[in-house]
């Protein structure tokens, strides 16, 4: 498979189960090794991957606060500078009065929140993510989509986000790519025609319908 | 996890284990491992007087007069003052024949120390290795005082500490121990506890009250048979030892035979050439009650006559 | 409250036992001198309180020092086998033997290494009680969820730091588990390290036995039991407070 992506995409990728959607976001974020070809990043230098995980992953021997600035922790950044980063991280995603609680102590949703600011604290790049809100329930799911997509907005990212909700990928995506049932191969690599700001509304629109046909009608031959 | 139960507390256990043999069969326990100091029982023509015995070897803390008074076995090997003690304390054991006539325990030391009896060892110093409970031990504290000594326990049968260092002195068998450190390449010097008067019958043969009352021939029978046995042991030995070498071979038989013949004469005094082997006296149980009471081990002073019968 | 309510369930059955005991050897149908009576039991403690309380101490000391370095060298042994496969297949088996060898038997053979006295009681402690440290601490080591073991590799962590910030208090309620059993151990290796080398509540258990003194030995028995029933308590206080916020056992 031969797959390029331009900084500041919102990709989302889709097929069925078993296709290695999975295997191929963790060999993006070299946390596994391809066995024929290449991944090649530019620019190398310094380039900050965040990874976000279908379960939170939370530490639960740390609090919020202490979860989010981890990785800042992993880098050597001293205390005072991480927690300031992370306070900010956790208020972009609207977790700031829990910054003391522990993750036992937070709905599924919440920890899924903690996740993504524990990602966003490195500034990272490239944002990958790995069918994380699958386990919510439709509500929270429809309000973080939307709280992921405004991030991306402002914050200029490249996101790869895995999903196997075709409406999920369709409102979240600007491009939307579907792999093929054995894996390897690219059945689809569409242009959403779709507009830039998203919001609810957009879920009742029409043109959302049209997109997922498309991508419906992707999966569903073979 | 809430109560632990040790090895030690081996009474009810021997009391549990005492079920489920083989029927018929009358039990002798031992309180050591087979070895001279039980050759009689060993030699013993059991089946010439009608009887059908298991001999059950024992090893260190095997409770033989629990197991008497509690009836999983027939007879066992107690000393007397064991007898004497459970008496008082309501385990009716009545002892039948005493092997050893004169106590054979002794503290064997190096000889290099130059020491004259066991009032200079306990004024000498080094460690001295015994089993603090025994009442001859609890005498010799009375009479000499153990401050001077490190007290530790005794390692039962086993002579690599006493070995090792020239300073350290143990508790022991007379004709067993100090052979064997003789044997290592050890000069050793032995005092005899019977020195600080303690001379209690040791290696007894005994049966519960209860037992004793249901079949007093049976008891007859056993004594004569192993009187019979010790006679046959102390004429020759040999195939005997033989026999128990092959249960017990932690001794060489050269030792074995050393052993039995140096056991002869706390085995055969003029007492038992007059009354026969194994045979009491009311004057020694006496004085053994006496001492015990002295030493605040029996409360309930049992009255000798009760402690022993002649059959 | 509630902690002190959920204790009193447990000591009925105690009661209860305690009671029938008390009756059958009173009318003889248990004889005193295999089973003492409760109540001769309870005068024994009382009259060599100052001798047995004396040996509970000198005990306690022995079996806590034993613990605690059980404790530390479990845990090191349990992070240096995790560190590979080839070592953990190289030396896991000698860990194991800890676990069968017979302490009586060796108990002499420590008597000779450490002499008469605590050296050779508290090596009694360690032998028997280290296992179970090795043993839960190393599983919990190595069953780090592979995910969070993702994250930190994402971050670039090193090995150590891993081991510190992630796989130990990952780690922490599965070693806790080791350290309950482990305090027990301590205990029992601690007594029978006594009988040999001559202190504490394992010497008063072995002349009192050889004194037909039942009911002295039930009384240090009895103390030997409150001692590791106090250890145990101790680790679940602890385990109360480092786990109560965040693990599923505290809650």
């Amino acid at each position: 498979m031969d797959l390029e992506i331009a900084a500041g995409e919102f990709i989302a990728i889709l097929g069925p189960s078993g296709c290695g959607k999975s295997t191929l976001l963790r060999m993006i974020a070299r946390l596994a090794e391809p066995s024929g070809g290449r991944i090649t990043i530019q620019p190398e230098e310094q380039f900050q991957t965040s990874f976000v995980f279908q379960d939170a992953h939370l530490l639960p021997w740390r609090t919020v606060l202490d979860n989010a600035a981890l990785p800042l922790e992993l880098m050597g950044v001293k205390q005072q500078a991480r927690y300031a980063t992370a306070r900010t991280a956790l208020q972009q995603v609207s977790l700031y009065e829990a910054e003391e609680r522990y993750p036992a102590q937070l709905s599924g949703g919440m920890r899924m929140r903690a996740s993504l600011a524990r990602a966003l604290v490195t500034k990272p790049r490239l944002l990958l993510l790995d069918e994380p809100f699958a386990a919510l329930d439709e509500i929270t799911r429809f309000r973080l989509d939307t709280q992921l997509r405004e991030l991306w907005r402002t914050r200029g990212i490249t996101v790869v986000f895995v999903t196997h909700s075709i409406s999920e990928a369709a409102f979240l995506a600007n491009r939307a790519v579907v792999l093929t049932k054995r894996g390897g191969g690219i059945k689809l690599d569409r242009r959403l025609d779709l507009p830039l700001e998203r919001n609810d509304d957009l879920r009742m629109d029409p043109r959302l319908g049209h997109e997922m046909k498309v991508l419906l009608s992707a999966m569903e031959e073979e | 996890m809430h109560r632990r139960s040790f090895l030690r507390i081996a009474p009810a256990i021997a009391l549990l284990s005492g079920c489920g043999k083989s029927p018929g069969k009358i039990r002798l326990a031992l309180n050591w491992k087979p070895d001279p100091q039980f050759g009689g029982f060993y030699a013993a023509p059991y089946q010439a007087h009608g009887l059908d015995v298991e001999i059950l070897p024992g090893g260190a803390g095997t409770p033989t007069i629990q197991m008497v008074g509690a009836g999983s076995a027939k007879f066992g090997v107690v000393s007397a003052d064991e007898v004497a003690v459970a008496r008082s304390q309501g385990n009716d054991v009545v002892a039948l024949f005493a092997v050893f006539q004169n106590n054979p325990q002794g503290i064997m030391v190096h000889a290099s120390r130059r020491l004259a009896s066991l009032a200079d060892l306990l004024k000498a110093g080094g460690t001295l290795a015994l089993q603090r409970g025994l009442p001859y031990a609890r005498l010799l504290e009375k009479q000499y005082g153990f401050d001077k000594v490190k007290i530790v326990p005794s390692p039962a049968g086993d002579i690599s500490a006493f070995l090792a260092d020239k300073n350290f002195a143990q508790q022991c068998f007379i004709m067993s121990e100090p052979l064997t450190a003789r044997h290592q390449g050890a000069d050793v010097q032995v005092f005899p506890v019977s020195d600080a008067g303690y001379n209690p019958y040791t290696t007894v043969l005994a049966t519960s009250g209860e037992s004793l009352r249901q079949n007093a021939d049976r008891a007859k029978a056993m004594v004569a048979a192993v009187r019979e046995g010790w006679r046959a042991y102390l004429d020759d030995p040999n195939p005997t030892n033989q026999r128990m070498n092959q249960l017990n071979p932690s001794m060489a038989p050269e030792v074995f035979a050393e052993v039995a013949e140096a056991q002869k004469p706390f085995i055969e005094t003029d007492e038992t050439r007059r009354n026969g082997l194994g045979s009491m006296s009311g004057e020694r149980w006496k004085t053994l009650i006496v001492q015990l009471s002295e030493l605040g081990d029996i409360t309930r002073v049992p009255a000798p006559g009760d402690c022993y019968r002649a059959l | 409250m509630k902690r002190l309510r959920s204790v009193i369930p447990a000591l009925i059955p105690l009661l209860v036992v305690t009671a029938a005991a008390e009756l059958a050897v009173r009318n003889g149908l248990v004889k005193s001198y295999l089973v003492p009576a409760p109540s001769s039991v309870l005068r024994a403690m009382i009259d060599s309180r100052s001798e047995l309380f004396g040996a509970l101490l000198t005990t306690s000391a022995s079996a806590l020092v034993g613990f605690l370095l059980s404790t530390v060298a479990g845990i090191a042994i349990a992070v240096f086998l995790s560190s590979s496969r080839a070592i953990q297949r190289a030396f896991y088996p000698y860990a194991v033997f800890f676990q069968t060898v017979p302490i009586i038997a060796i108990a002499p053979l420590l008597v000779i290494w450490f002499g008469y006295g605590t050296r050779t009681v508290v090596a009694s402690a360690l032998i028997v009680s280290i296992f179970p440290v090795i043993a839960n601490t190393l599983s919990g080591i190595l069953s780090t969820e592979p995910a969070l073991r993702d994250l930190f590799r994402l971050y670039r962590a090193s090995t150590l730091v891993t081991l510190f910030k992630l796989r130990f208090p990952a780690a922490l309620p599965q070693i806790l588990t080791g350290l309950r059993v482990a305090a027990g151990l301590a205990v029992i290796g601690a007594i029978v390290g006594e009988f040999i080398g001559g202190q504490g509540l394992g010497s008063v258990v072995d002349v009192a036995r050889t004194q037909q003194r039942v009911d002295k030995v039930f009384a240090a028995v009895l103390l030997a039991s409150v001692l590791g029933l106090a250890l145990f308590g101790l680790i679940n206080l602890v385990s109360y407070v480092t786990l109560r916020r965040w693990h599923a056992s505290e809650q």
